[in-house]
């Protein structure tokens, strides 16, 4: 855990799990450990506020699951992105650079 | 996220929540394993590798609580939870929960019953098309004399409307079915006809199986003889002949060709087994106000309209019209929707009984109010621990909430059982056609209603703990269980209420009960035992010819002289108990009031009548076999009669109706009023004639709505006499069945059903009002001894005895129920006054009743009171003190 990292804000975590998941299946951990990456450390989801989040995803229809083994050997269960995941992905980028832009737009004002 | 996915993942999170569990303990066990991997790999010991990232998840637990709670369905899997709960408590409470349950079993089951009256007869549309577009017609009548409102109509007021009002379809009927025979083959059989005119069942929309309605020939005087069969009668009674139309059949011993037959079904305000075309004239029955009107507008008209016109072609005939009983009387119509027209009668008694319903329910909340109070302070230290142990207002009000509700529902389900049970019982109780309708069923309507009920009884009562809660503080909950004094204010007012609302249903069941008692005791003026009645009818051709009839009477009752253990025998038009003949213009002619055409009550009778009934004369003598057809008119009058028109005079010698001598005056016997039923029974003036000299006009009207009677005096038990009876009367006409055999006392209770069946419901209610207050009560004194055991116990401990601790417990529900029992009676002022129309012969401030009241309600209030005082002696002041 570096110095930098910030809590998450509110509505991020979805985005962030369906952008993790955009390249392929992961597990838990590896969702968690390429949200660090892809963050540069920025973001740490912790397991309380992860699972409870991939199960909702999954109630929803975003993400399905399926039992694996992992690269040592474990057996895990991965998550991968859904039609309608995929189509969220879309929606929630769009939507989130819009309030980003919008944001940056803001505090330039002066 | 849609539906469908919800609902599926709801189920399955519901169904298969083991594997659930297993399959995300596997996950996060994987998830754990890794994590420590990947602390091995970068050189962390394993033993500590693993504790670490356990810590890093946080604890197991937690995680796994965080997901099932935002699973679908978590929210019922709480309230699921909850529901166990509150079944684990109210199972642990039998006591308690079987007295609410019955509470609201009792007060429910009797608001359903009654409710599905009212929804029958009340709120269920007609079984007619477009039902809002009938209507029936209603004079209202102000004069000099009286002013009063009607339902019938006669035949000149009947041909004005028919003829200048194009706002509707009119028709009119008898106002009730007539008894006639029925004569197929050698079969004869007594029938029940509806007489009606042409357009009756236009106005009903009804069309005929087979054939057609009536037309305007059927409709005039000594139009052809035709008649339209119900289909009962047609399958019954005609095996569902298809040929029947135009076919004759025997009816009063003349031939009616059948000219159409009703559908399966049908019901008709009249619901007779035939109908014949009434022939409607302003002479003979039209004369007087017979008719009942039956109205439908027609497209595009209004009922404003209507009654305009009604009241436009009346106002042209008001100067020539006037009613014999009421002269110089303004007379004005108006539309009635029919349904309130056909419920007119019956609805002060329904909605007495409505109140009656209400009062229980109002009795029912305070006492669950109280009972749920006590138990929610019995549980005041289970709900400070769960509140020390972090459960929450909301968690705690929620819980409450639904073990209310559970109640709710078992006393509803219970309420409507016991309303069906109530409600079947209740229309075995009626006499047959007592109800204007066909059937009285339990629908959605009386099952919403009813539901409705028991949630808002469980919001009433459900609400008081839940406020209680909502000001509970924990830390004096714990450390002192002592009672407040809101709280006991709060239970006292609650005894008041009981008993006020009990003390208007005992007062109101005690005056109806005094009104029966009154009116089973009224001295009857004959010798009602050993009298058993049979009735015919006579509306037959063959007896319009006077001669006929006399033989026939005089042979029939001869007959019956001779069967064994009969003493006396007659006949009469009417008899005791019952309605009988009305009329009209009777001039008197000689006394004080010469010249002056009065109405009285009027009935022929064979000779042997007054002996047969033990009727006292009291002047002059009774008819005998010279009274014929060809000697002096003769009658006798009642002592009424003579009161009311010889001013108490001796009326022998003198005459009425031109030549009409009155030869003697008998005893009042108790009647069935004529026109407007204000009593059940009351004496009428009254005028007897010989059954020889009726004329032959009134011969054959009075036997078109009167049903003569033959009567014998037996020292036998009166029931073995009826087939003997028949056997007599067969031997001199074979085609005339009796329509029913009653015993004076029948009659009797036949005239006084409506009151009966009145006494059966309200006191029934007063019963259940007494015991639901007596209830209540019990358990609101009881909790105030729980409440205050400490106290006593100090009290105790301090000198005071033990009959001081009880009478001072016992004041607190005493004082309480004196004032309910004051409040009660103020209340009976405001409510039953209402009542007025129902009683005879007792005031609505009757004083037996209101001691009655009184002493019943002091008696079960201090028996309620002082039951849970006594526990007091068991209370030992050594052990309340160590407890402390």
């Amino acid at each position: 855990m570096s110095a930098k990292q910030t809590n998450l804000l509110q509505g991020t975590l979805d985005l962030l799990i369906l952008k993790a998941l955009g390249p392929g299946e992961l597990h838990g951990l590896g969702i968690s450990r390429r949200i660090e990456q892809i963050t540069h450390g920025t973001f740490f989801v912790k397991p309380g506020s992860l699972f409870p989040a991939l199960h909702r995803m999954e109630e929803a229809g975003w993400l399905s699951s399926s039992w694996g083994d992992s690269e040592n050997n474990r057996r895990a269960k991965f998550y991968q992105l859904t039609r309608t995941g995929k189509k969220q992905l879309e929606v929630e980028t769009e939507q989130w650079s819009r309030v980003a832009l919008a944001m940056a737009n803001a505090l330039k004002a002066t | 996220m849609n539906l469908w996915l919800r609902i599926r993942n709801i189920l399955r999170n519901l169904l298969r929540k083991q594997q659930m569990e297993g399959h995300l303990d596997d996950e996060l066990r994987a998830y754990t394993d890794m994590l420590a991997d990947e602390k091995i790999a970068a050189g962390i010991p394993p033993h500590e590798a693993r504790r670490a990232a356990l810590a890093e998840l946080g604890g197991i637990e937690p995680v796994r609580q965080k997901v099932r709670d935002t699973r679908a369905g978590a929210g019922l899997e709480r309230l699921w939870l909850d529901v166990r709960f509150g079944m684990r408590q109210l199972w642990r409470n039998p006591g308690f929960t079987i007295t609410v349950i019955l509470t609201l079993a009792l007060s429910i089951g009797a608001n359903t019953a009654i409710f599905s009256i009212v929804n029958a007869l009340m709120l269920k549309s007609l079984p007619y098309s477009h039902p809002e577009r009938m209507g029936t017609i209603n004079t209202h009548i102000t004069g000099p004399v009286s002013s009063d409102e009607r339902h019938k109509i006669n035949g000149e007021q009947w041909e004005l409307l028919r003829d200048n009002v194009p706002s509707l379809i009119s028709a009119i009927a008898s106002g009730r079915t007539s008894g006639l025979n029925l004569q197929s083959g050698s079969h004869v059989q007594y029938l029940q006809a509806g007489r009606i005119s042409a357009h009756y069942f236009d106005v009903l929309a009804v069309h005929p199986i087979l054939g057609r309605n009536f037309s305007e020939i059927e409709d005039l005087v000594n139009g052809p003889k035709t008649a339209i069969l119900s289909y009962n009668l047609w399958r019954n009674t005609f095996g569902a002949n298809p040929n029947i139309l135009g076919k004759p059949i025997l009816l009063k011993s003349a031939p009616y060709t059948v000219i159409g037959v009703l559908p399966e079904g049908v019901t008709t305000p009249l619901n007779a087994d035939l109908y014949t075309a009434l022939q409607e004239s302003r002479k003979g029955e039209g004369a007087g106000t017979n008719f009942q009107v039956i109205t439908r507008l027609r497209d595009g008209a209004t009922w404003q309209q209507a009654d305009a016109e009604i009241n436009h072609a009346w106002s042209l005939r008001t100067q020539r019209y006037e009613l014999e009983d009421n002269p110089g009387a303004q007379v004005s119509f108006y539309s009635v929707p029919l349904q309130q027209g056909e419920t007119a009668t019956l609805r002060p008694q329904i909605l007495t009984l409505m109140l009656a319903a209400a009062l229980i329910l109002l009795i029912a909340c305070a006492n669950l109010a109280g009972l749920t109070l006590v138990r929610v302070l019995r549980r005041t230290p289970e709900i400070a621990t769960r509140m020390a142990l972090g459960a929450s207002h909301w968690q705690i009000q929620r819980q409450l909430w639904i073990e209310n509700l559970l109640l709710a529902l078992m006393g509803g389900i219970a309420g409507i059982a016991t309303g069906f049970l109530a409600l079947r019982s209740l229309l075995l109780l009626l006499p047959e056609h007592f109800l204007p309708v066909a059937d009285v069923p339990l629908d959605g309507r009386v099952l919403a209603f009813t539901l409705l009920l028991s949630l808002l009884t469980s919001v009433l009562f459900g609400m008081l703990p839940v406020l209680i809660t909502r000001r509970f503080d924990l830390r004096s909950a714990i450390a002192n269980r002592a009672d407040s004094a809101s709280h006991l204010r709060l239970r006292q007012a609650l005894i008041v209420s009981e008993v006020a609302f009990t003390v208007v249903l005992l007062a109101a069941a005690g005056l109806l009960i005094r009104t029966l008692i009154h009116l089973q005791t009224l001295p009857p003026g004959f010798n009602p035992t050993g009298v058993m009645t049979a009735r015919a009818s006579l509306d037959d051709v063959r007896y319009h010819d006077p001669a006929t009839f006399q033989k026939m009477l005089d042979q029939s009752v001869a007959a019956m002289r001779q069967i064994p253990g009969v003493q006396q025998a007659a006949a009469g038009l009417s008899l005791p108990y019952e309605r009988s003949l009305v009329m009209g213009g009777l001039p008197i002619n000689d006394g004080k009031e010469a010249g002056q055409k009065v109405m009285t009550s009027e009935t022929y009778v064979t000779p042997g009548y007054f002996e047969t009934l033990q009727i006292p004369v009291l002047a002059g003598r009774t008819f005998t076999a010279e009274d014929g057809p060809n000697t002096q008119q003769v009658a006798i009058v009642n002592q009424t009669f003579v009161r009311k028109f010889f001013h108490g005079e001796n009326p022998v010698g003198r005459h009425v109706n031109k030549d009409i001598m009155i030869i003697g005056v008998v005893e009042d016997v108790a009647m069935a009023p004529g026109i407007d039923a204000v009593a059940p029974l009351m004496d009428e003036q009254m005028l007897y004639i010989p059954a020889a000299q009726v004329p032959p006009s009134l011969l054959a009207m009075a036997h078109v709505w009167f049903q003569p009677s033959w009567i014998v005096r037996t020292s036998h038990p009166v029931e073995g006499l009826t087939s003997q009876m028949q056997h007599a009367f067969a031997s001199v006409d074979p085609n005339i069945p009796f329509s029913g055999f009653y015993s004076m006392h029948d009659l009797l209770a036949k005239t006084l059903v409506m009151q009966r069946v009145e006494v059966a419901l309200l006191t029934t209610m007063a019963v259940l009002a007494l015991l639901l207050s007596a209830i209540g009560i019990f358990a609101l004194v009881a909790n105030i001894v729980t409440q205050k055991t400490r106290e006593i116990g100090i009290r105790i401990a301090l000198g005071s005895t033990i009959r001081q601790a009880m009478t001072h417990i016992g004041s607190l529900g005493a004082t309480a129920a004196a004032l309910g029992l004051v409040l009660g009676l103020i209340l009976c002022v405001a409510v039953l006054r209402t009542m007025q129309s129902v009683l005879y012969g007792i005031n609505t401030y009757d004083l037996p009743t209101i001691l009655a009241v009184v002493t019943t309600l002091s008696a079960v209030t201090l028996i309620a009171t002082t039951l849970p005082a006594l526990r007091i002696a068991r209370i030992d002041p050594a052990r309340t003190l160590r407890e402390e």
